[in-house]
């Protein structure tokens, strides 16, 4: 059926204000944060309810054309890029926060509100959305929940999974469900718990019903400065091994350290190698104990200075300069290349050792800031995309931390998510029937491959493939061949 | 006469773990033809594979606690496979705070190991002695100290599991955060093994509280317990549990309201909610308040994870859970309090206060429990019964009514296992 039929069908649906066909500004949706990979959409539909998104869902399951959910495309993994065209549904007109209900310690959102402008809009009821990702500030709270979202402050209050009561959401069907408003321990499968993180491969999440986190009485923060990123790793691994819970424990290195201090006039040392920052929260008594044992990690792993930031002011200034650190490696090269993967917190100064063997064998200068109480490491590769030596290096480097980390006992994502970025490195980590598992709920939800397609399995083993293989039972007939 | 099935199981496990003698593991008065204990991943495994090509049905069985839960089978032959015999640690790195076990491994097993390091994984399921990790994560039972750390749906990392055909997969992993493929373990905790057997299971931990305390709070009205609940929510502290008590312990009359509140955290933090506690105790019209009360009271937080837990059926009680939103609980158990009373029931309580989540326990004759049941989920169809007769799990609706996306859940259920082999018939779905 010609484009235009399409179109007006479009139109029909979401108004005709409601859809973006011109090919300059589509150019605006052909990728996400992660710019390594592109991918042009027929469309863009913006549409403001549930009922609309069903009704787009349909028409593409007629003309069979790919669904991409998208939010504010701050996505790292290519989650949101239409790799292979489509429609994409953006939620940026669904952005209303629709009910605060304290009692029942629940908010309901439409998914394209702003992570931080919820935050903000539940302060003075005295309650935060816990999950706090560094692009807080312009990311949707339906993208936190595709990626399960991790931020600083995931160390004591839990990814995004762990706030998510219940969802709205759209179906590859076209179906409109909830999956739950609140009520823990329902009967029946755990549809929240396997659409968050799923990446808007099964379900377009149009509502969600989120969890509220008190905001704590009392916070400290101090920033800790180290002569070498070794000593700050080692005080992370000690802090987490010593059974102190802080809410964040977040590195940056002297790259990032220079490049926020050109920004932000933070004025840090920029012969320290690498600065960590500490928060610890709570109720007021016993918070200045805690702070000092974590300090006192500190001095004992060779910290070269410890500056709380006593107000108010101070900490905020200090957690724009971590959380605003990606934004200001613009001044470090023209391009840079976030690697987000996980190791066991023990295994974090040896892997943080093999980053720099990794720039050094690159010849490409990696930056590091990181949720390190997490074990999340962010090596930031620095490079000139235009080069093409480079660009070849700086996949390659990307390439080696993901082996280290996986051969550190690790995983290839901590938080940005699979998308179109790692779906080939998912063979390092998981087996065939890893895989085929996946694809068998994946399936179950979406058997015609229409919501995302192409992204999180590997490139040649589409999920259709994949499961297809589980049901016709191969690992089984190898076992029955073991009993033998 | 041996079966084909029995020969092979027999070969693969050895004769001393396979019985024929299915007394033991009756449920709900079913006996199983076989019970086979494997000694390894790759035995359940195998197990797994030979009843699915026989096309016999299985029931997964760990340490027993749970297996009223539900209704009866709908099979009725069927092979039940213990996981008891995978009872291994396999990777404990403490200054990691993670550890990954085996499925039949007990919660008290795995409480000793992290003790010895000061650390802890604070579900707090009933019987822990006895109930397995992998009985745990497929019943998603919860624990008092859910406030204070969630359940296992946030501390569970990664798992592994034998699916219908005896494959084996795995998600997740062995590091705090991970999106690295689906969330597989969400969809296996809880489902009462009806898509999968787990095999094994990776935990974040955490490390000990350096202080607890434990205040209990008597009160003389429910409204009054409840306005406590809700002065502790709406301040800046942050108790491990609180525990509403009504008519426990067994031997208390059925009108005693105990709050019972557990702190955990840093010496100063937790005197400091004390001191706090104490005082909107009394505020809110406590009657009482005792600071770590004596054993004597048998209010002790393990008996209090079990209270509502019975391991057997007995005749005239009622034994089930409730789900709510946690602003509506007060009243929701009002409701079925006075419908109790009405009926001449004894009813007891205990509620996650700050949960929306609570167990009751009802004793009265077989014909009133069968009506207070279905006129209860009238007025409440978020019920679900834990322990009742056969006669009742047969008849009534064991996980409740009105449900909502059944039709995506069977064909989850079918895409996991369309010959419909485990646990058949006892789950809301399959
Ligand atoms: C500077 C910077 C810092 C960052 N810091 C962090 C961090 O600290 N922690 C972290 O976890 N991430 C971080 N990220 C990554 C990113 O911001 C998060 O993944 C974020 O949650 C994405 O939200 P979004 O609205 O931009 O989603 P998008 O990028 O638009 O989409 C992300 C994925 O979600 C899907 N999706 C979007 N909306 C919906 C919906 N309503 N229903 C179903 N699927 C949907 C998309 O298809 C896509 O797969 C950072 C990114 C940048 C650029």
């Amino acid at each position: 059926m010609p484009h235009t039929q399409l179109i007006d069908d479009l139109k029909r649906i979401v108004g005709p204000n409601g859809v973006v066909a011109n090919p300059d500004a589509l150019m605006t949706y052909d990728a996400d944060g992660c710019v390594m990979d592109i991918g042009e959409p027929q469309v863009v539909v913006l549409p403001t309810t549930a009922e609309q998104v069903s009704g787009v869902v349909r028409l593409a399951a007629r003309y069979g054309v790919p669904i991409v959910p998208r939010g504010a495309g701050t996505g790292l993994s290519g989650g949101a890029t239409p790799i292979t065209g489509g429609i994409v549904v953006s939620t940026a007109r669904m952005d209303r926060i629709l009910q605060v209900d304290t009692r029942n310690g629940r908010v309901l959102c439409q998914p394209g509100v702003i992570n931080w402008e919820l935050s903000n809009y539940l302060k003075p009821y005295g309650y935060q959305f816990a999950p706090d990702p560094s692009s807080q500030k312009a990311c949707t709270v339906g993208g936190n929940i595709a990626n399960n979202s991790g931020g600083p402050h995931c160390l004591k209050y839990g990814i995004t999974a762990s706030h998510v009561l219940g969802v709205e959401m759209v179906l590859p069907d076209g179906q409109i469900i909830w999956t739950g408003e609140g009520a823990p321990a329902l009967s029946g499968y755990d549809l929240t718990g396997v659409v968050t993180g799923s990446e808007g491969t099964i379900g377009l999440v149009t509502a969600a019903w989120l969890k509220l986190t008190r905001l704590p009485e009392a916070v400290r923060v101090v920033l800790a400065l180290f002569p070498t990123i070794a000593g700050a790793s080692a005080t992370v691994s000690q802090v987490i091994a010593g059974g102190f819970l802080p809410a964040a424990l977040e590195i940056m290195d002297r790259l990032a350290i220079k490049a926020v201090n050109d920004m932000y006039r933070l004025g840090l040392p920029e012969q320290a190698d690498a600065a960590l920052l500490i928060e610890v929260d709570g109720v007021e008594d016993g918070l200045d104990d805690l702070l000092a044992d974590v300090t006192a990690v500190c001095w004992r792993n060779g910290a070269i200075d410890v500056r709380p930031a006593r107000t108010l002011a101070e900490q905020n200034q200090v957690w724009a300069a971590r959380k605003n650190a990606f934004g200001a490696m613009g001044r470090l090269a023209p391009t840079y290349y976030l690697v987000d993967t996980v190791v066991p917190r023990t295994r974090l100064p040896y892997t943080m050792e093999q980053v720099g063997r990794i720039s050094a064998e690159y010849r490409l200068p990696i930056a590091n800031v990181f949720h390190a109480g997490d074990g999340n490491l962010h090596p930031i590769i620095l490079f000139d995309r235009r080069d093409s030596s480079q660009n070849q290096r700086a996949l390659e480097a990307a390439t080696g931390v993901m082996q280290v980390s996986i051969e550190q006992g690790g995983v290839i994502s901590g938080e940005h998510g699979i998308g179109v970025e790692k779906q080939d490195y998912m063979t390092l980590l998981f087996s065939t029937d890893d895989l085929a598992a996946m694809a068998g709920l994946h399936q179950s939800f979406d058997p015609n491959d229409l919501f995302n397609p192409g992204k999180v399995f590997p490139k040649g083993r589409g999920c259709g493939e994949l499961a297809a293989l589980r049901r016709a039972g191969v690992a089984w007939e190898s076992l029955k061949h073991g009993v033998n | 006469m041996m079966s084909g099935l029995q020969q092979q199981l027999a070969e693969l496990v050895g004769e001393t773990n396979l019985s024929a003698d299915g007394a033991a593991h009756a449920i709900h008065g079913q006996l199983p033809t076989l019970v086979v204990t494997p000694g390894s991943v790759e035995e359940l495994a195998q197990s797994m594979a030979l009843c699915y090509e026989a096309r016999m049905p299985v029931v997964p069985w760990g340490g027993g606690t749970r297996q009223l839960w539900g209704r009866p089978l709908s099979a009725t032959s069927f092979v039940v496979i213990k996981t008891t015999r995978l009872n291994r640690l396999l990777t404990y790195e403490p200054d990691d705070l993670t550890i990954s076990v085996e499925a039949g491994m007990t919660l008290g097993h795995l409480d000793q190991l992290l003790a010895a390091n000061n650390q802890m994984l604070p579900l707090d399921a009933p019987w822990p002695e006895r109930t397995t990790i992998g009985g745990l994560l497929a019943t998603a039972i919860d624990g008092p100290r859910r406030p204070g750390y969630g359940t296992a749906r946030d501390l569970l990392i990664g798992i592994r599991v034998v699916e219908a055909t005896g494959r084996i997969s795995k998600a997740g992993g062995m590091v705090v955060k991970n999106v690295s493929g689906f969330d597989m373990m969400k969809l296996y905790l809880g489902s009462l093994g009806t898509l999968a057997i787990i095999v094994s299971a990776n935990f974040k931990l955490l490390p000990q509280p350096r202080a607890t305390g434990t205040l209990a709070c008597s009160f003389a009205q429910p409204a009054a317990a409840f306005a406590f609940a809700e002065a502790i929510r709406a301040s800046y502290l942050t108790p491990a549990a609180v525990e509403y008590l009504e008519g426990w312990p067994v031997e208390a009359a059925a009108t005693t309201i105990t709050m019972l509140v557990r702190i955990e955290g840093l010496p100063a933090a937790v005197e400091r909610h004390v001191r706090d506690l104490s005082g909107m105790a009394a505020h809110a019209g406590a009657t009482a308040v005792q600071r770590d009360p004596p054993a004597e009271l048998g209010l002790a937080w393990a008996q209090v994870a079990n209270v509502a837990h019975p391991l057997t059926a007995t005749p005239g009680e009622l034994s089930l859970r409730l789900s709510c939103l946690p602003g509506a609980l007060e009243q929701t158990l009002a409701v079925l309090r006075d419908l109790a009373r009405r009926q001449g029931l004894l009813l007891r309580i205990d509620a996650r206060a700050l949960s929306g989540m609570a167990y009751l326990r009802l004793v009265g004759d077989e014909e009133t429990l069968r009506g207070w049941y279905t006129a209860a989920l009238a007025l409440h169809p978020q019920l679900s019964l834990i322990a009742a007769t056969p006669a009742l799990a047969a008849e009534l609706p064991v996980w409740g009514v009105a449900h909502a996306n059944l039709e995506l859940m069977q064909r989850i259920k079918q895409e996991f296992d369309p010959d419909r082999l485990l646990n058949p018939g006892r789950y809301l779905v399959g």
